[in-house]
């Protein structure tokens, strides 16, 4: 239409109708996927071996303002419920000890891996060549910042009003001596962020967040609530309602390279890496946090992870990528086995290394002994009887001198730790799928406590080089390490982690550490 | 009482769980340092929320200048290239943690802003088109600048967008990871409102074509933003260092070219032509620009600039970056000259002494803003005269 005319037409259309008129989201995004254009060095700076499709959609179609009200929409409701309601009834202190210790951990751990998603899904963001792929994985960016940010304020809320507010005030430097958090690394921040950048939204996205978000986020929040805490589940619950955008760019990321030949080569086998890489930690640390960080009890781990991670997953959600060439993970079999004993293995190990936390842990209390007993027959025999034996000697208590660490010396059980997944086990006294693999390589010792990951290793050993923490702190004392490590409370003698969390027990201090002059050695040296 | 609590019984509110948890509760508090991230160095006098929230998000290894952690990354991209890595970029600091954002926003003041913007545009819009504003527009203006060239611009926003998505992968630091990517944000949402002007036109003039089609046919094959769009791709895709991304695109080619089309060419000339809508808009890319215009000088002036023991070298450096960067954004401002021989002259506004004045106006700003923090010498009256060669 001609200009002239065209005026005359809108003087002529406004003469009989004022209408307000307004635009829509929805209105702007359809134009979306034709922003961009092509040039010579159109392509993604981060290498894969997969094509994702230059037409790939996304199914939340938002644009930046149209997101940014959402969210605040959600905000307002999730810090209302904090900062009014939850505060006047003293809410952080009708908490059970045991759970606010938890939430030291995984409150910190969760912030790690929303954080390490920025860069991820900033990298996917890169990869991707469709507008809208692009920005589904925007989207998320700034999800991701959302939930680092409210991840944080679960800490900074406990630490201002709540019972103990050491490990919460100061976990991100903290987080780094004891022997969870390189595994931790590996899971929630390298596993997301160095790779092929599909290999990456697979471990994030396909696996990660579709797979042990539900365990995570949601589950969490039931055992919060029977254990008292209502901040956890009003600010988790907040940020699930994130996640099925992202687990649709999961989705979306494998239909956008559905049709590319390397999917049929290598997506399983990437599939299968990323299962094992998040099973590895998550499937032992969940089910030790969830049981042994807790008083009162929701259901016995091995039930929640059948009905999320092998039903649901396993069955439900790669069933329906089915059509697209996916298969169910050869290791998640292997992984069924690690559900019913690997937190019970760690959890041994975590309280052997109790020094070193960022928290309070609890050895089983009779009646828990019990629970444990009737879920998981057998129990009593492993554990239980060792945590009697501890106890006995005094475990909880400053002036015994005891660490359970020296037990495993005594009996000669050593302590290695998994170089792909950075995870500790004990091949002699375990009853999860665990054995010792050693195996040398430039001159360096290496310990692998599974085959899926000795084959990740072997396959490329310069992608798993980190050192452990048994090498880094080898030779040295242990209230030495604590000091530098900052693992310290405000009076500057007492621990931040300490053996037990009754409240008329005495509290270890870095001299009842030093008194014991414990060593740490390389247990891969002795081989 | 049996620990096994079923049919979702809450520990708060259940008067038996409740009794069990306050027993168990320490009669004083463990504690009394509650601040959390006490450890950090606050910008202002205290610690403000967003430090709290924002502050040693990001584990980084001692390594790496102001990381807490240690130790190795414990998995690296195939062929062994580390996660993060001080090579990622050419400039130098002593503590990639130190950047704040000057307004102290985490997500959720981010969002309750934009919130705000989008719904007061809304309401905007309806006001507008109800009180049949759109008469008054210059047809020429409405259809040729409007539907074309604005459009056009709108790619010149959407490229930058996109260059943010690599230096939110790569940065070296957490409040320097936010601030990227709530400045990129911010350029998507200026393209999508482009956008959404052209849309609501089309929904008031019968005849009004909101299709991308003609813009991005502007925006590849014209003169007038090809030195733009050069400049856009090599920002986007040739660029790997992730400073220099950052540095090249809000540090020069923003303040230079994408202040002039904005606020000398647009929102300076709309009210001439009868255009009340289009200032609604700049206003709000305005206001992000000024934003970001204190979020990227915190990074390379305060932070980088300034650094106790780098601050020489990284200001050597981003004089050669700006010497790399400033003639390209010249040469795009030069073509972006072509616009004014496509609109109907008004003298002493759409003249070559009116575009030298708003010429000067960019370049000063640009001097004191910009390169003279970084010891930076610039001839701004050869360059304004450069730019004008470009006059048709
Ligand atoms: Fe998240
Ligand atoms: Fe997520």
């Amino acid at each position: 239409m001609a200009i002239s005319t065209a005026t005359k037409a809108a003087t002529d259309a406004l003469a009989v109708n004022r209408a307000p008129v307004s635009v829509g989201a929805q209105e702007v995004h359809r134009w979306l996927q034709s922003f961009t254009w092509d040039f010579d060095k159109n392509r993604t700076k981060y290498s894969t071996k997969y094509k994702m499709a230059n037409d790939t959609k996304e199914q939340f179609k938002l644009i930046a303002k149209e997101y940014a009200r959402m969210e605040s929409v959600k905000d307002e409701r999730q810090f209302g419920s904090l900062q009014d309601v939850l505060t006047r009834v003293d809410a952080a202190n009708r908490v059970h000890p045991k759970w606010n210790e938890s939430m030291k951990v995984i409150s910190n751990f969760l912030e790690v891996g929303e954080y390490n998603a920025i860069a991820a899904t900033g990298m996917l963001w890169d990869s991707a060549t469709a507008p809208e792929q692009k920005n589904g994985y925007l989207g998320q960016v700034m999800d991701e910042i959302r939930h680092t940010n409210q991840c944080g304020y679960i800490n900074y809320y406990f630490a201002k009003q709540g019972q103990d507010a050491a490990g919460h005030n100061d976990a991100r430097r903290t987080r780094a001596i004891g022997p969870l958090w390189k595994g931790m690394k590996r899971v929630f921040s390298d596993g997301f962020i160095s790779g092929d950048a599909v290999e990456c939204s697979i471990n994030l996205q396909l696996v990660g967040e579709a797979c042990f978000t539900n365990p995570l986020i949601v589950a969490v929040t039931e055992w919060a609530s029977a254990n008292g805490d209502e901040m956890t589940p009003t600010v988790f619950l907040s940020i699930e309602t994130d996640e099925l955008r992202h687990m649709a760019n999961g989705y979306q990321t494998v239909v956008s390279i559905a049709n590319d030949e390397a999917a049929s080569k290598y997506l399983n086998t990437d599939l299968n890496n990323a299962f094992w890489t998040q099973q590895k930690y998550f499937t032992p640390v969940l089910g030790m946090m969830f049981e042994y960080g807790s008083h009162f009890k929701v259901e016995p781990w091995v039930k929640t992870w059948n009905r999320w991670v092998y039903e649901d997953w396993g069955g439900i959600w790669i069933g329906r990528l089915g059509k697209y060439g996916v298969e169910s993970p050869a290791s998640l079999r292997d992984a069924k086995k690690d559900a019913y004993w690997a937190h019970h293995d760690l959890f041994l190990l975590a309280y052997a290394l109790w020094p070193t936390g960022f928290f309070r842990l609890t050895l089983p209390t009779a009646e828990e002994a019990e629970w444990y007993e009737a879920n998981y027959p057998g129990w009593y025999d492993m554990y239980g009887k060792v945590y009697e034996e501890w106890r006995a000697r005094g475990c909880e208590d400053p002036s015994s001198g005891f660490l359970p660490l020296q037990w495993f010396a005594e009996n000669n059980h050593p302590i290695y730790i998994d170089r792909v997944s950075q995870v500790p086990f004990c091949p002699s006294y375990s009853k999860g799928a665990s054995t010792l693999r050693v195996l040398e390589y430039n001159g360096k010792k290496h310990s692998f406590s599974d085959q899926w990951g000795e084959r990740m290793w072997l396959s490329e050993p310069e992608r798993y080089e980190c050192q452990n923490i048994f090498e880094q702190y080898e030779g040295r004392e242990l209230s030495e390490v604590i000091a530098e490590g900052h693992g310290l409370r405000s009076d500057g003698k007492t621990l931040i982690s300490q053996p037990h969390t009754n409240k008329d027990g005495k509290l270890w201090t870095l001299d009842d550490i030093k008194k014991i002059g414990c060593v740490f050695a390389d247990p891969l040296k002795a081989l | 009482m049996s620990i096994e609590v079923s049919g979702g019984r809450r520990g708060l509110t259940d008067p038996e769980i409740a009794a069990t948890i306050l027993a168990a509760i320490p009669d004083q508090p463990l504690e009394t340092q509650r601040k959390m991230n006490y450890f950090v160095t606050p910008r202002g006098r205290r610690l403000n929320e967003y430090e709290v929230l924002c502050c040693y998000t990001q584990p980084t290894p001692d390594w790496i200048p102001g990381g807490l952690d240690w130790g190795d990354w414990t998995q690296k991209f195939h062929g062994g290239r580390p996660s993060w890595s001080n090579e990622s970029t050419e400039l130098h600091s002593t503590d990639w943690h130190k950047h704040r954002d000057p307004a102290f926003r985490w997500h959720a003041l981010y969002v309750k802003d934009k919130a705000e913007e989008w719904r007061y545009t809304d309401r905007f819009l309806k006001a507008y088109s109800a009180d049949g504003h759109v008469r008054s527009i210059d047809p020429v203006w409405r259809d040729e600048v409007l539907g074309d060239y604005l459009g056009a611009f709108g790619f010149s926003e959407y490229g930058l967008f996109n260059s943010h998505s690599s230096v939110v992968r790569d940065c070296l630091g957490d409040t320097l990871r936010m601030s990227s990517a709530m400045i990129g944000l911010d350029k998507v949402d200026n393209a999508q409102m482009i956008q959404a002007e052209r849309t609501f036109l089309a929904k008031l003039v019968p005849g009004f074509d909101e299709s991308t089609d003609v813009p991005k046919n502007e925006w590849t094959k014209g003169s007038i933003y090809k030195g733009a769009r050069e400049t856009v791709e090599e920002i986007w895709q040739g660029t790997y260092d992730w400073n220099e991304i950052l540095f090249s695109g809000h540090m020069v080619y923003d303040p230079l070219f994408g202040q002039f089309v904005r606020r000398e060419f647009f929102l300076r000339l709309s009210a001439y032509y009868g255009d009340n809508l289009t200032p609604f808009f700049i206003n709000q890319m305005q206001l992000y620009h000024s934003q970001t215009k204190g979020i990227t000088t915190d990074m390379f002036h305060t932070c980088l600039a300034d650094d106790p023991e780098f601050g020489d070298y990284n200001k050597r450096l981003l004089r050669a970056w700006s010497d790399k960067w400033l003639p390209r954004t010249v040469n795009a401002l030069k073509d972006f000259m072509g616009i004014f021989a496509k609109i109907p002259e008004i003298k002493g506004v759409t003249s070559k002494d009116a575009i030298e004045a708003a010429l000067e106006r960019v370049f000063d700003d640009w001097q004191r803003d910009y390169a003279d923090p970084i010891g930076y010498k610039v001839d701004t009256s050869a360059l304004i005269k450069t730019v004008l060669s470009g006059l048709k």
